[in-house]
């Protein structure tokens, strides 16, 4: 366990304290993609979103920076905020400015929320800024109405011109797993305790479909949720069973392969030794004391769903 | 306070001079470093924002130069850095990327940089900067025509927690010793030592250190030594020559700590006191019982009482990497 390394290409740091970091670290986790979502209750300027977005390409990247953690952004506006057509208008014209950065491997997480035409119309707009700058797209699929919501984001992708390989389809289960399969698309799994999908069933899917472009994640963020997630996992995959090089891939290469076709991410740096440069912190906000982190051994117990 | 940060000239040219002969190095030293696919950028790039592209195509041209500029290290020679630093005064870009040089050259390319509208760009690029355009775009303050206009952004700078965006706004040049207000020099002076930058490396430093900021700083002192937490070495260099009796209590009490880095800096900052003051130090006798040879080197040259802020240099911390 303590040589697999893991990437949580899902999850909201700007909602996880240093805690998380340094659990994360010490379990492996190498590299995260936070995306851009909304922040629990609906923002009402445009402002708000700038901030955060500058936050995403800033501040979260350092802090997670300093835990050796190497962190990643996806840039867009979500499907919960689209309904606010007037501010939704406002915040597409932000993207271009953020969404070109360094480090920044998507546009996401976009799609439906409650499948209305404002949010179909946030979405199009947001499929072809993607198609037309041949980035990755990461997709939230709805949590009520999901295996028909999941279908039109794969059919509306494609009208859009979005190359299958380029879209990841996020919050999968049971149900909706072989159309994102059969789509050519990524499809990503949400590890949450006690809610929608969890561990157990994930090795399940995992030996039932294969290791072909399954990727977890954890969607950790200010709700109940498990930034241990990829980590815990693997180790209960690997206790049941499954063949180690399957779940490699599923909570490491996958990932890395989706989110590197945007040239952001530098796989040789993510493969070394993480470095924390001790420069950057100053005494009074140490929280690492010196020591780098250490890979501990997850305990295979996945998390409880 | 004169904030124009120009050629130093016999004529006495302001800071247009001095952007210029900025910009001349800048661009040479691109010319002579870019491979062809980033000289292809940075030439179209650069040729845009003469022209006077809007501000959404100014930032993504920023932005854009993660894509085509590597942020490998400029590796300028001692000609390059000595030829810097006559065109204007105190630049030292040493410790610059090649992506910051093509992200400063753009800056410095904008037709209206004596405008007004030339610091509102650069203020909404701050709004959205990530962090390498941010140090990219304080590191280009100092070379701005009148410098002074943007000292509040600078200020800005100062405030931040991030260590390469702290050096970026205040080291290596002098727009923070001739720009900053009282209130933001000394508050930078102290948030330095917090984040444990090169304080050596503000030009000019020596210059306007004074009685309130050595206060500060010994007050400092007192928190952390009551504390127990350790004492930032570059903290003896701000006493200058204006610790006064207080200074030389604290810099002669650090003297009988363990710590090897701690004495050698507080003797080091014993050789810049007032002669009055360093004349009550019992440098031979010190020296011989001193059993670090660095701190020993230190008391001799205290002793000689010519100790300039770049002596502090072995105190500095490993460079801040950021891209």
């Amino acid at each position: 366990m303590s040589d697999l390394r893991f990437f949580d290409p899902h999850i909201h740091c700007t909602s996880r304290t240093t805690d998380d970091f340094e659990a994360m670290a010490k379990a492996g986790v190498r590299a995260v993609i936070e995306p851009a979502f909304w922040l629990g209750q609906p923002r009402t300027t445009v402002g708000s979103f700038l901030d955060y977005f500058s936050s995403l390409v800033g501040w979260e990247r350092f802090r997670a920076s300093q835990f050796g953690i190497a962190h990643f952004c996806a840039i867009g506006l979500n499907s919960k905020e689209a309904n606010n057509e007037g501010l939704a208008k406002e915040v597409l014209e932000l993207l271009p400015r953020f969404a070109l950065k360094e480090g920044v491997v998507a546009i996401g997480e976009i799609g439906y929320d409650e499948i209305t035409a404002a949010e179909e119309r946030a979405y199009q707009w947001q499929l072809d800024f993607a198609r037309r700058h041949d980035m990755v797209v990461m997709v939230h699929s709805p949590h009520r109405d999901k295996k028909n919501g999941i279908r039109r984001s794969i059919a509306v992708a494609k009208e859009c011109g979005v190359p299958m390989h380029k879209l990841v389809i996020d919050h999968n289960n049971e149900e909706t797993v072989q159309d994102v399969l059969d789509a050519g698309a990524w499809p990503a799994f949400t590890i949450y305790p006690f809610t929608k999908m969890g561990s157990e069933r994930m090795v399940e899917i995992l030996r039932k479909y294969g290791p072909e472009r399954l990727i977890v994640d954890s969607s950790a963020d200010w709700g109940v949720s498990d930034p241990l997630s990829v980590p815990r996992t693997a180790a209960l995959m690997l206790e049941r069973g499954i063949d180690p090089a399957w779940v490699r891939r599923a909570t490491w290469q996958n990932a890395l392969d989706a989110y590197a076709q945007s040239g952001q991410i530098d796989v040789a740096r993510l493969l070394e030794t993480p470095t924390i440069d001790q420069s950057q912190l100053f005494h009074d906000n140490s929280v690492l004391r010196g020591q780098a982190p250490r890979v501990q051994t997850a305990r295979a117990q996945g998390v409880p769903n | 306070m004169d904030g124009s940060l120009g050629i130093r000239d016999p004529q006495g040219r302001a800071g247009q001079g001095g952007a210029a002969a900025a910009v001349e190095w800048i661009s040479r030293a691109l010319d002579r470093r870019l491979a062809a696919t980033a000289a292809a950028f940075r030439t179209s790039a650069r040729a845009e924002v003469r022209a006077g592209a809007d501000l959404t195509r100014f930032l993504s041209l920023i932005s854009l130069c993660s894509r085509y500029v590597p942020a490998s290290a400029l590796e300028a020679s001692s000609d390059e850095l000595a030829d810097a630093a006559a065109r204007v005064e105190g630049w030292w870009p040493e410790r610059w990327s090649l992506r910051d040089l093509a992200r400063v050259e753009l800056v410095l390319s904008r037709p209206d940089l004596d405008d007004a509208s030339g610091p509102a760009a650069l203020e909404e690029a701050f709004q959205t900067a990530d962090l390498g355009e941010a140090v990219a775009m304080y590191r280009s303050l100092a070379l701005w025509p009148r410098p002074e206009r943007l000292a509040r952004r600078g200020a800005e700078g100062a405030r931040n927690n991030v260590r390469a965006i702290f050096e970026a706004a205040v080291c290596d040049s002098a727009f923070a010793v001739r720009c900053f207000d009282d209130v933001a020099w000394r508050q930078c002076v102290i948030k330095a030592l917090f984040v444990e930058a090169p304080l050596w490396r503000v030009h000019g430093l020596d210059g306007r250190l004074d009685a309130e900021i050595a206060r500060m700083a010994l007050d400092l002192a007192e928190e952390r030594r009551s504390a127990g937490r350790h004492i930032a070495p570059q903290l003896w260099m701000c006493l200058g020559a204006h610790g006064g009796e207080r200074g030389l209590r604290a810099l002669l009490a650090q003297l009988d700590t363990p710590g090897a880095v701690g004495r050698g800096a507080a003797a080091l900052a014993l050789g810049r006191l007032a002669p009055a003051l360093r004349v009550q130090v019992d440098f031979d006798a010190r020296i011989a019982r001193e059993l670090d040879p660095a701190v020993r080197d230190a008391l001799g040259r205290a002793r000689g009482g010519v100790v300039p802020s770049n002596a502090f240099r072995p105190f500095d911390g490993p460079v801040p990497k950021v891209t």
